[in-house]
């Protein structure tokens, strides 16, 4: 009797399955109310679990590092002596770049993109994937497309967004994919992420054009020509640089700039590239795969 | 009473879920010494459909795979089926349950691994063109299936004693009744 039943509801669980499956690929929004709705509810725990699990994890660290505290403090004296030098002579160039600025009148605005701090309070244990979950939301004006980024690099984009979390997919994910160009050539790339190479540290920088004069230690920046990154934005620097097989195309390695073991805050550009109304490279944008 | 009694089942299979969930996403990623880390909720999935049968499995797996469908971006219940299946499949061996028998559990949690994560090979990323199974396995599916299993054998008794707790608790209130 309980067998009849169980095996009637797997029929049944397995045919809701498939058609949430089939109807969430055609409509990939149709999911988001209740998404959002649980988490209203699961967000506050995971931030209490996450804070707890952080605040151990960090004493432990702290235990450690105090250890190497002491040949640290010598070694950090020095660097600041050297640092605060350096720091003047940077703030005479700073002054002149202004001045260089004014000069060729640039748009500063890409340079200064407005951000949102947030903290990683989930992110997927299993290897599959790299996507993570922020505690901040669409109550803090994050938005699908925003552009994540720490320590000075790209670290993903939004793809989903509740009232108050947002998950976050790594450009290191396998499916992750980002119109590049080089910052010094302009030459047009592909960051690529792939779980293969990720465990070297490294992604894959594809589609560059056999003539292009992209090299090994290339910084490699966000494309203007991406439908959904904000252009100027480091990514990482180009290595191992060779033509393809078919001698068509180059391809190498990205090593990333933004370190994505140990993630705990990132930021949030709250600007997404449809906002800044760019449209004259629509044509482009749309033959483009990033997803 | 019979309502009453399946109540608090319900209850302390949902916090076991939700439990394992947040540990697998807000814990574990913490640890980052760790190669790999194992699948809690696998784990429990089949623990349960093992123990408790087809039923039970199925249900447990299908709220798992539901907490993971709603963390994820991606196709709505791709983690339902998988969990849910597994968790009516293991149900099936649930005639094979003996108490203190333990190799069975640990042969019960590589295969599902391995069904588990083959799924997730097959469907996003040989779907996508990559084909390198043999570094997938070595470097994904080993890792996790070796920890899973440590973790079973760690806490299988753990579920046996709540379970039969549950049953105790169950039998000494039905003979109050009578």
């Amino acid at each position: 009797m309980d067998n009849k039943a169980s095996k009637y509801l797997f029929i049944v669980l397995t045919v809701i399955c498939a058609v949430l499956i089939v109807l969430s690929s055609i409509e990939t929004r149709a999911f988001d109310p209740v998404r959002n709705a649980v988490g209203y509810v699961l967000v506050p725990i995971q931030n209490g679990v996450n804070a707890a699990g952080t605040s151990i994890y960090n004493g432990i660290e702290e235990f450690k590092r105090l250890k190497g505290v002491d040949a640290e403090n010598e070694e950090l004296k020095a660097q600041v002596a050297s640092l605060s030098e350096e720091n003047n002579r940077l703030k005479t160039e700073t002054e002149e770049l202004a001045r260089l600025r004014e000069l060729y009148e640039l748009d500063g605005e890409y340079l200064e993109y407005p951000k949102v701090a947030a903290r990683v309070i989930a992110k997927d244990s299993n290897k599959w994937f790299q996507v993570f979950r922020i505690d901040k939301g669409s109550a803090d004006g994050i938005e699908v497309d925003m552009n994540v980024l720490s320590g000075g690099g790209l670290i993903g984009i939004v793809t989903d967004v509740g009232a108050n979390y947002a998950t976050v997919r790594s450009i290191i994910d396998d499916e992750s994919s980002v119109a590049a160009m080089s910052q010094h050539s302009f030459d047009n790339c592909f960051v690529n992420g792939d779980l293969e190479l990720y465990e070297q540290g490294l992604l894959r920088l594809e589609d560059i054009d056999k003539n292009a004069s992209l090299s090994d230690g290339d910084a490699i920046v966000t494309s203007n020509i991406s439908s959904k990154y904000l252009p100027g934005i480091l990514i990482g620097y180009a290595s191992d640089i060779s033509v393809d097989s078919q001698q068509l195309t180059m391809s190498g390695y990205l090593i990333p700039a933004a370190d994505f073991d140990d993630l705990q805050e990132v930021l949030v550009i709250t600007r997404t590239k449809s906002e800044y109304g760019i449209t004259d490279y629509s044509s482009e944008a749309s033959a483009e795969v990033v997803y | 009473m019979k309502l009453k009694k399946n109540l608090k089942r319900i209850g302390v299979y949902a916090g076991l879920i939700l439990a394992a969930f947040l540990i697998q996403t807000s814990v574990f990623p913490l640890m980052t010494i760790f190669s790999s880390v194992p699948n809690l909720l696998l784990i429990l999935t089949f623990s349960l459909g093992f123990i408790y049968g087809s039923m039970t499995g199925m249900l447990c797996g299908f709220f798992a795979g539901l907490l993971l469908d709603l963390f994820y971006t991606g196709p709505f219940g791709f983690y339902c089926l998988i969990y849910m299946a597994l968790g009516y499949l293991n149900g099936i061996f649930s005639r094979y349950y003996y108490d203190d028998f333990i190799s069975l559990p640990l042969i019960m949690c590589a295969a599902n691994e391995l069904i588990y994560n083959l799924y997730i090979f097959l469907f996003r990323f040989l779907f996508r063109g990559k084909t390198d199974i043999i570094f997938y396995f070595t470097d994904i599916i080993l890792p996790e299936l070796l920890f899973s299993l440590l973790i079973t054998l760690l806490i299988y008794r753990i579920f046996l004693k709540v379970g039969k707790k549950l049953d105790s608790m169950e039998q000494r209130r039905g003979q109050n009744v009578a």
